[in-house]
């Protein structure tokens, strides 16, 4: 049918089906700014403006539209430096957003924006409970919606022509901390959604404790705003898939109905025969190649078990069969033709039957190759076991012991760009992959033999991403598309559905832990003991090196005091088996909420039985600075350990600031503070843990860096580090400029392209700051040392000999290069003469970085709750998290990553979950029932940084990214202990869990 | 799959079309609730040109247009607080633009807190093309015969009753594993319903003394197990809710 949509001002008139969205028309018209996530209406960044209203515009009908106005996020500012253009510059929104560090991967910014911009049409001045409620329909999975709610009330501010003040760090204090527009409301502790009211104090910028040993910078500490923030508030098509291609075929996956099976036939006539379908592959027609999807360095650290395509499924949801078509329509139906027929194989689906004797074999090819201790005869995809000390000789001399059995549940990582890829062969006939990973490297090396190519003939393209926190460090659908590109010669572009990421996608890995702890009278720990049953699903990806971090951190934190603190007693003993559950893989954490969740939850248990204080029970225990870490000798990602000290730990300070924020001291054993006037049936409790991470994996994670200069003196930084929406371009960036002593903005970023930009082993293991940033300055450096040799030559050959300066004199800043008596040539003009004028060369530098050591970050996270104790719900009123992550190198990116984390580790805690029915069908498929938090339903989120100078690095810099997951779900569950006095063993804490749990208790109380 | 699109100027054309047997023709409202991917070949009549987007208020009673949108009914200056709170618990911003309310209602399911508000303030729903008057518990009883060749054109609800909720969540925004809501008339009479389980909201009591709430919200949830919560939970919870449903009433809170 044909229809005339008005669109930005502009008349379309265009042929559409009755079915066609009118996203997928806008996106056809190549307005990329309405973004895909769920197509169901759930997550919102496809909404546009119809008639002024933001509707999400995958669940409207291209002809339901017509005779509407329609605007987009393009339809809103422009750059505001054009050439000779003038243009109007970007919206008040657009720039509040920018300034406030509002966006992060900025998928879903356009939708975000055009909210807010009919939330201020209407009312010009909201409350922050209004812009939260105008946000409330668009899901992000980045930022904990602190900073776009402060830059829509900026922004509302700036509109009524009101002054707002800046976002500034002067040197080495806060001039402007914080901006608080709205204080917090919740009086009584009790706030029951919706509220008339805000309940969340809002803070662009968090509390930083400076340390002395930082030494003053330019760039470093300063809240930049992101490189990346213009075009993404722009909605501009940065993604992978905001993509036109000529002959472009839609990729679509067939997925088994059935947890085990195998395919005795499949027939893909009738598909094939299909108008419009260009391709169908089965296992018959493909390579049978195994490998692994974990996206690690070389050698991959655990078993190849899988295949693009097998002649056997092992999950509801693995894969069969590719189409490749004309529309994605016709692919979703040339799949419904696709005749299948299965032998239904008996399945695992409780991990702890995997490994007994007459469990079904799950991995029986045998193409199988063993990692380290592996077995598919036993469904045993990885094995662990560590002894540090002689735990049996500490729990000999334990006073006390303690034992405790805890589980933590699989979830999702829910980034709201789905899993895309789009690949097609170039001019040169070579694979150009463009996706949405955050390992373009591993990804090219891994598929290299999967698909019959040798490395050099493929190009993998990382554009932005919107979001990853995990999911994207997987070689998960990038073998589709390529396959399909091989079969037909022409450009894929396969995007997984929300439901595909939800049945086929990576996940937490689920676990099921024994603690076992001595304690001595005095509260010294003399021996610990883990055991942990951790599920891997039906392929071992990360399956060895996620558990064995659950280990590693999570147990390394308590070694013990005195005597214990050089010779620790620690055991950690793993099995990772096989299911037929959807597989797991990396989330940020990587193995380590598993660990903190019942480690914490122990603690505090064994606190509160020796009557101790439990802040001080954890600090006399805990890890400190210029102790060994105790697992660098004992395990190291699977390759060979070697020992680490820990040079810097925060972690007393981090205690001390984070008491002070939630009001510990006052709050904490206060009987009244527990009760809530005028609600007998709730109590507030209050809840603590303590937390470390690592910093990228010693001897192992690499990075690369390449900067060259340009004729006006800025610089080309090119990294194959892999910003998925951390800030991470920006703060490598920041470290360059610092160097190079010129503004951020004269550093011009580029990642990433395996054609174009240095190897790095990609964005996880909170590496990028501290690997990236340590080769993005040794790069500066080199660049920096030639610009001040033919600086020092210009000065001389103006000086005509007198006054004489050595490169080692001179000093670059504000965009020159300073003699010590104040001479200076710009560095335009040493560009130029690089280029031109005189013994011409190209000022450019290469480098790379790869460290000893991976320094851990400490946090104490603290939650308020309120339970009731009637019905057991648990309210999560405020989130304080004070952190040690080294120099802080952006405040403002840096707190968004925990603001961030501590967000998604707050639905590990009270929500997020994945549960599957006894066919190993999955319950949770969509985002209405896999429940993420939305801004209006947000608890006050207060982060603090305690700077330590980490020596290892060339500015001092620790890890940020993941630690915000780790101690959110312990210190909630210790909350609702101290609130209610019931403990829950296995995260989340659900209202059932709690109530039933109540119930216990008075039961056992009335006997 | 939808595969074909309609837009009637008039009801009477609407109500033709939705009458046809083949291919099968459904309402389209906001479009949110309708599944756009569905394997069967579909036809939609858009009701947007009808004219059914007004909300007045007729007296004491509230007429909602069928496609007047959730914010639309939020925004209305006189309407119960508690109906208000139950639309923002049903669906976010962007969506509540979007979704109408006759959408919403013939679509609803158990874990609908404005379904178990309305069927507790006991909407009534004329239905054309006979321009009858059904209750919305009438409707969800028989909700498939009602949906097939007719047309939700208007929604009443009394805006002297007054409504109270309660609910049970994960977290404040989820959707609830139990939803209470509790009106009384000023005649005295109370109407119970609750929500979040089944396929539709649950009609508790209604009628005119409060003995006896709890158990009946006991009672009506005791089967009430799928794979969010048992039964027990449930049961328990609803008679926990029912009775601060009736305190809050009683005290006027």
């Amino acid at each position: 049918m044909q229809v005339t949509l008005l669109i930005n001002q502009t008349q379309h008139t265009l042929e559409v089906s009755p079915h066609e969205t009118l996203l997928s028309t806008l996106r056809r018209l190549g307005y990329f700014g309405a973004k895909v996530g769920c197509d169901t209406g759930e997550c919102g960044v496809c909404a546009v403006l119809v008639d002024g209203k933001p509707l999400n515009s995958c669940r409207l009908l291209a002809a339901q539209v017509e005779g509407h106005v329609i605007e987009t996020i393009e339809s809103l500012g422009q750059h505001p430096h054009q050439g000779w253009k003038q243009t109007e510059g970007l919206h008040p929104l657009q720039q509040a957003f920018i300034e406030s560090g509002a966006i992060q991967c900025g998928y879903c910014t356009p939708a975000q924006i055009l909210a807010a911009y009919h939330l201020l049409q209407h009312q010009p001045n909201p409350s922050e409970a209004e812009v939260r409620d105008a946000l409330s329909g668009v899901l992000c999975r980045c930022t904990g919606y602190l900073k776009p709610v402060e830059a829509v009330l900026r922004a509302a501010a700036l509109l009524r022509g009101e002054a707002v003040p800046p976002l500034a760090f002067g040197d080495r204090e806060l001039l402007s901390l914080p901006v608080i527009l709205q204080s917090p409301s919740d009086a009584d502790g009790t706030a029951q959604f919706p509220s008339s009211e805000a309940r969340t104090q809002t803070k662009i910028l968090p509390k930083v404790i400076f340390s002395p040993q930082v030494p003053q910078h330019q760039r470093i500490g300063k809240p930049e705003k992101k490189v990346d923030a213009v075009k993404l508030a722009q909605g501009k098509p940065a993604f992978a898939a905001d993509f036109e291609m000529r002959g472009l075929l839609y990729a679509k996956v067939l997925r088994s109905p059935y947890a085990h099976a195998r395919i005795k036939r499949i027939d893909t006539s009738r598909a094939k025969a299909l108008p419009g379908v260009a391709a169908v592959l089965t296992w018959q027609d493909i390579p049978r190649v195994v490998y692994s999807t974990a996206g690690q360095s070389d050698p991959i650290p655990g078993p190849l078990d899988t295949f693009s395509l097998d002649n056997k499924v092992r999950f509801v949801g693995d894969r069969v069969a590719f189409v490749a078509a004309e529309t994605p329509e016709i692919a979703e139906q040339a799949l419904k033709l696709i005749e299948v027929e299965y032998e239904p194989l008996p399945a695992v689906l409780d991990p702890a039957e995997a490994m007994s004797p007459n469990a079904p074999r799950i991995h029986d090819e045998p193409e199988y190759v063993n990692f380290a201790e592996s077995d598919p005869t036993r469904n045993l995809a990885a094995h662990i076991h560590i002894d540090i000390g002689d735990v049996e000789k500490g729990f000999a001399e334990a006073d006390y012991i303690f034992e405790g059995d805890y589980e933590v549940p699989k979830v999702q990582q829910a980034h709201i760009e789905p899993h895309v890829a789009l690949s097609y062969w170039d001019e040169d006939d070579r694979l150009v992959i463009r996706t949405s990973t955050q390992v373009p490297f591993h990804a090219r090396r891994i598929l290299a033999p999967v698909l019959g190519l040798p490395i050099k003939r493929i190009r993998v393209i990382k554009p932005r991403i919107g979001g990853g926190f995990g999911g994207k460090q997987e070689i998960l659908i990038e073998d589709v598309a390529a396959h399909l590109t091989i079969a037909t010669g022409r450009p894929v572009l396969y995007e997984m559905t929300r439901e595909e990421e939800f049945i086929a996608a990576r996940s937490r890995h689920p676990m099921r832990i024994h603690l076992k702890t001595g304690v001595k009278k005095d509260g010294t720990i003399t021996a610990n003991a883990m055991r942990v049953l951790s599920d891997t699903g039906a392929y071992g990806c990360h399956a060895l090196t996620v558990t064995g971090n659950t280990g590693h951190k999570s147990m390394a934190l308590y070694v013990g005091d005195g005597e214990y603190r050089q010779r620790p007693n620690i055991q950690f003993h793993a099995d990772v088996v096989y299911t037929n559950h959807p597989p797991a893989g990396a989330y940020r954490g990587y193995g380590v909420p598993q660990g903190f969740w019942p480690v914490e939850r122990h603690i505090e248990k064994i606190a509160r039985a020796l009557q101790m204080d439990s802040l001080e029970f954890r600090l006399k225990n805990a890890l400190r600075a210029g102790e060994l870490h105790p697992f660098s000798t004992a395990w190291s990602e699977g390759r060979e350990p070697r020992p680490e000290v820990i040079q810097t730990c925060g972690l007393e300070e981090c205690v001390r600031q984070g008491k002070a924020a939630i009001g510990w001291d006052q709050k904490f054993g206060n009987p009244q503070w527990h009760e809530v006037p005028g609600k007998p049936h709730l109590r507030r409790g209050i809840g603590v843990a303590l937390v470390m991470q690592g910093t990228a994996i010693p001897y192992l994670d690499m990075g690369g860096a390449s900067i060259k200069m340009n004729d006006d003196g800025s610089f080309n930084l090119l990294i194959g580090a892999t910003d998925l929406g951390t800030g991470s371009d920006t703060v490598l960036a920041q470290m360059a400029a610092e160097v190079l002593g010129v503004e951020l903005e004269d550093i011009i970023v580029y990642s990433s392209d395996t054609d174009f930009t240095p190897f790095d082993k990609g964005a996880y293991a909170s590496s990028t700051t501290y690997i990236s940033g340590a080769a993005v300055t040794k790069a500066a450096q080199q660049v920096a040392e030639r610009i001040r040799l033919r600086a020092a030559r210009m000065l001389n050959k103006a000086a005509n000999g007198s006054g004489e300066v050595t490169p080692e004199m001179l000093t670059l800043r504000e965009g020159r290069v300073f003699a010590p008596d104040g001479r200076s040539v710009s560095l335009a003009e040493v560009a130029h003469n690089a280029l031109h004028h005189e013994d011409q060369e190209q000022i450019m530098g290469v480098a790379s970085f790869y460290s000893p050591v991976s320094p851990p970050p400490f946090a104490a996270q603290f939650a308020e709750v309120a339970v009731d104790i009637e019905t057991g719900q648990v309210t999560v009123d405020k989130l304080v998290m004070a952190v040690d992550s080294g120099v802080i190198v952006n405040p403002i990116t840096a707190s968004g990553q925990i603001e961030g984390g501590m967000t998604q580790a707050l639905g590990y805690a009270v929500c997020e979950e994945m549960c599957y029915d006894e066919h190993g069908r999955a319950r949770e498929r969509d985002l209405r029932h896999y429940h993420i938090f939305q801004a209006h339903e947000m608890p006050e989120l207060e982060t603090i940084f305690v700077e330590t100078y980490e020596p290892s690095h060339p500015f001092g810099v620790k890890a940020v990214a993941e630690i915000p997951m780790d101690g959110v779900a312990p210190a909630v569950g210790n909350a609702v202990l101290d609130a209610c006095g019931v403990n829950i063993d296995d995260n989340p804490v659900t209202p059932e869990k709690v109530w039933r749990a109540l119930q216990a208790q008075r039961q056992e109380q009335s006997a | 799959m939808i595969i074909e699109y309609h837009r009637p100027p008039t009801l009477a054309e609407a109500v033709q079309l939705l009458q046809r047997k083949h291919p099968p023709t459904r309402p389209l409202g906001g479009g949110t609730a309708l599944n756009f991917k569905g394997e069967e070949p579909l036809a939609v009549v858009d009701l947007q040109a009808l004219g059914l987007d007004a909300i007045e208020r007729q007296g004491n009673r509230l007429q909602i247009g069928a496609t007047s949108t959730l914010q639309q009914l939020m925004e209305f200056p006189d309407l119960p607080s508690a109906l208000g709170d139950a639309i923002r618990r049903q669906a976010t911003y962007n969506l509540r633009h979007q979704a109408t309310v006759g959408g919403s209602l013939a679509s609803a399911d158990g874990r609908s807190p404005f379904g178990v508000a309305m069927l507790a303030l006991d909407a009534q729903l004329t239905l054309m093309p006979e321009q009858r008057t059904v209750s919305y518990g009438d409707f969800l009883a028989l909700r498939e015969e009602f949906l097939t060749g007719h047309l939700i054109t208007w929604i009443e609800i009394n805006l002297q009753v007054e409504l109270v909720t309660e609910s049970v969540a994960r977290t404040p925004a989820d959707l609830p594993i139990v939803f209470a809501a509790l009106a009384r008339w000023p005649s005295g009479r109370l109407r119970f319903a609750l929500g979040g389980w089944g396929k539709t909201p649950t009609l508790v009591l209604d009628g005119q003394g409060h003995e006896g709430l709890r158990l009946a919200a006991e009672s009506a949830f005791s089967a009430a197990a799928d794979e969010w919560a048992s039964a027990a939970y449930r049961s328990q919870v609803a008679g926990v809710l029912a009775k601060r449903c009736w305190q809050r009433l009683a005290s006027g809170i």
